[in-house]
């Protein structure tokens, strides 16, 4: 049995926010809801540098589900709508959920994400308000993504694309795609390639290897939720291109006006 | 014939009828009518979930201690005081209805029970402790309702049965032993129903504002300082005064302004250890407090203060114990909805900026979860801060709540016969 895991190279990612696109339209999100976000660690809006001069950083976080081992949503569920699958996955049934959102309470990341409103409504509504013409989603059959139910062996639904309203919903690491044997979407839309997806049993595998030999860490650590999500430290970058940094700096310092 | 309260059910039908269509429209357009959005994800309906469970207690203490502690001078009110602890456990069942998106999956509990989540522990002890409550009243009513019988609406006078004096006076020895022996029961029901609330919330390592072992003792403190002024409020409406009443109305008081001045100290307490680190999540939490919700923490405490003072000082001025009554239940709303604006606007992913000059901590921004905004003025997707206020909606249907409470606990006592008869 697999168990699977994800690794994110922050030293790769450029923050293009592809992955949450890509996310959104695979698995079909309503409006208003991100199963991905990737924002500029420190910053209040996204691809501005973080610090004071000369000191910048500009470093991007992406954060899916984390897929905790020791997962709080999945202890809290007063029903087990939320329950980890053998290979790790941690899921929700669409079908059981009674939306109490005690997961939402119980999740130190924020990714659990609520359906409101009828999700069909919503789409209608934010295409309008987004300045689409009003007729624009009249075709309610369509939604983009996925188009087919996922259920997993035991029969419990864990992705359609017709959301129902009420229940939470989150990152699956693609259900879909995994039990396929693909990698979930974000992972191949990377354009980065700063993601890994892979088996964390098996010691040859890819992510296994990188999670060994380079500093990897997880996001809140000191909650021992034991993320199946992995970051890759980024490395200092002394250069890019032709342009040296520490030449620069160093022609700075030397006019420096304490900031 | 018009009864004493035929006004003020009027008044309450209505409040629960405009909550009832506000119930109808929030499930025909889903929680999107509410204020709560994806990083607020719990709000007025929790906090009077929290605040009913805490009013709850009262009627089972008070009921309990006659027996286990042998406060006699409680004995007039004890009735009443457990009809009031069963309103208050449905009613806290109740107000989480409009919480859950959906309602109609609830059955969910039953057959798929999750037991290491506390949420199926609280329904057990809530059902359990409602359940008490009115096997305890009917052990305490039972002469009575022998003798003369309950008039019930459109079904007429039912239960009397024709019993002498003699067997009479035998029943309600009877009653006695047998509220005496359910009494040990009842007390740490009554304790556990406000312990496992708490711990639905303070089991949360990701909310430092609830996380910990204080929560619990708190929400007890309140139970028994807000419990009995809901008694005294109710006994003194249904009742009114008379020389066996201002007794038990006098050690309901002490008990509940004590009460109130352990729950302000634990508080406090707890304020000092945050304040004193001065850095880190417990802190922020503690800081939110103190500055965007100042005022309705200057409304807790003042009011929690202000009824301990009438208690303590007037215990036996009917009108006094009044103000305090109402005076206290203000400050503990307050109290309780302030359980949620620390826990949910301290975002817990938070991840250290450091720098040379220092560090800091960010908090990461979570998608509120609707599209606001237009093209010419966009709102934002991403938030780290929601500043949660009920809707108009929340409000509606919380009123119609609590009218319902006050509608069944008037009528009951009007039904039954909460005054012990010779
Ligand atoms: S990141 Fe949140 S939703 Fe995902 S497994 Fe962990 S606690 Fe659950
Ligand atoms: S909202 Fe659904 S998934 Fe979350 S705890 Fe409640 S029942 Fe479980």
């Amino acid at each position: 049995m697999p168990r699977w895991g994800m690794a994110i190279d922050l030293g790769r990612c450029i923050g293009c926010r592809s992955c949450a696109v890509v996310c959104k339209i695979h698995n079909s999100l309503p409006p208003g809801t991100w199963w991905q976000r990737v924002e500029t660690i420190g910053a209040k809006v996204h691809h501005t540098p973080v610090g004071r001069y000369p000191d910048f950083s500009e470093v991007y976080l992406p954060v899916p589900c984390q897929h905790c081992d020791n997962a709080p949503c999945v202890k809290v569920c007063p029903v087990g709508a939320t329950w980890q699958r053998e290979d790790g996955l941690v899921l929700i049934d669409f079908e059981r959920c009674i939306g109490c959102r005690y997961c939402m309470t119980a999740c130190p990341y924020g990714v659990r994400q609520f359906n409101w409103q009828n999700s069909d409504k919503n789409f209608k509504e934010a295409f309008k308000k987004l300045g689409f013409s009003q007729n624009w989603f009249a075709d309610s059959s369509y939604r983009p993504g996925y188009p087919y139910e996922h259920r997993t062996k035991d029969g419990r639904l864990v992705f359609t694309p017709k959301r129902p309203r009420g229940v939470v919903e989150k990152c699956t690491f693609c259900v879909q795609y995994v039990d396929q044997g693909l990698p979930p979407a974000c992972v191949r839309g990377c354009p980065g390639n700063a993601r890994i997806f892979g088996d964390l049993n098996d010691p040859n595998s890819l992510i296994s290897q990188v999670i060994k030999r380079r500093d990897v860490i997880r996001m809140r650590e000191d909650l021992n939720t034991s993320p199946k999500v992995y970051y890759l430290l980024p490395e200092y970058k002394s250069y890019r291109g032709k342009i040296i940094y520490e030449k620069i700096l160093k022609a700075f310092e030397r006019m420096a006006v304490n900031l | 014939m018009p009864g004493k309260f035929s006004k003020v059910y009027k008044i309450l039908g209505l409040i629960m009828l405009i909550g009832l269509i506000a119930f109808i429209y929030q499930l025909y357009k889903g929680l999107i009518v509410t204020h709560m959005r994806n990083s607020f994800s719990w709000g007025l309906y929790i906090a009077t979930w929290a605040f009913f469970v805490g009013t709850a207690a009262g009627g089972l203490v008070v009921s309990s201690s006659i027996y286990l502690f042998k406060v006699e001078a409680l004995k007039p009110v004890a009735r009443l005081a457990t009809i009031t602890a069963f309103v208050f456990a449905i009613a806290a069942m109740t107000i989480l209805l409009p919480d859950v998106g959906r309602p109609d999956r609830l059955y969910n509990i039953f057959i798929h029970p999750n037991f290491k989540s506390l949420l199926p522990w609280d329904f057990l002890v809530l059902s359990s402790y409602s359940l008490v409550s009115i096997i305890y009243a009917y052990i305490l009513m039972k002469p009575e309702i022998y003798k003369f019988g309950v008039s019930i609406p459109l079904l007429g006078l039912k239960g009397k049965r024709n019993i002498t004096d003699e067997e009479y006076k035998k029943l309600k020895e009877e009653s006695f032993r047998k509220a005496k022996k359910l009494a040990p029961l009842a007390l740490p029901l009554a304790i556990l129903i406000h312990t496992v609330t708490a711990w639905v919330l303070a089991t949360q390592a990701a909310r430092p504002w609830w996380y910990g072992g204080l929560l619990a003792p708190t929400f007890i403190a309140t139970a028994i300082s807000t419990g009995p002024a809901i008694v005294i409020l109710f006994s003194l409406w249904v009742l009114g005064v008379n020389e066996r009443l201002l007794p038990a109305y006098r050690v309901l008081a002490k008990i509940s302004a004590l009460s109130s001045i352990i729950l302000l100290f634990m508080y406090y307490n707890e304020f000092f250890v945050r304040f004193w680190w001065h850095h880190g999540e417990d802190y922020e939490a503690l800081k939110l407090l103190f500055t965007k919700y100042l005022h309705l923490h200057v409304i807790e405490v003042f009011f929690i203060l202000l009824s301990a003072y009438l208690f303590f000082r007037y215990s036996d001025v009917p009108k006094k114990l009044v103000q305090g009554g109402i005076a206290l239940i203000i400050g503990v709303f307050a109290h309780r909805f302030l359980l949620l604006p620390s826990a949910y606007n301290i975002i817990p992913f938070r991840v250290p900026v450091i720098e040379r000059y220092g560090s800091e901590e960010w908090s990461y921004p979570i998608a509120h979860g609707e599209v606001i905004g237009d093209l010419l003025k966009p709102g934002k997707v991403f938030v780290d801060y929601w500043n949660y206020y009920p809707s108009i909606i929340e409000i509606l249907i919380t009123a119609g709540v609590m009218a319902a409470v006050v509608f069944v606990i008037l009528k009951l006592s009007e039904i039954l016969p909460v005054e012990e008869k010779a």
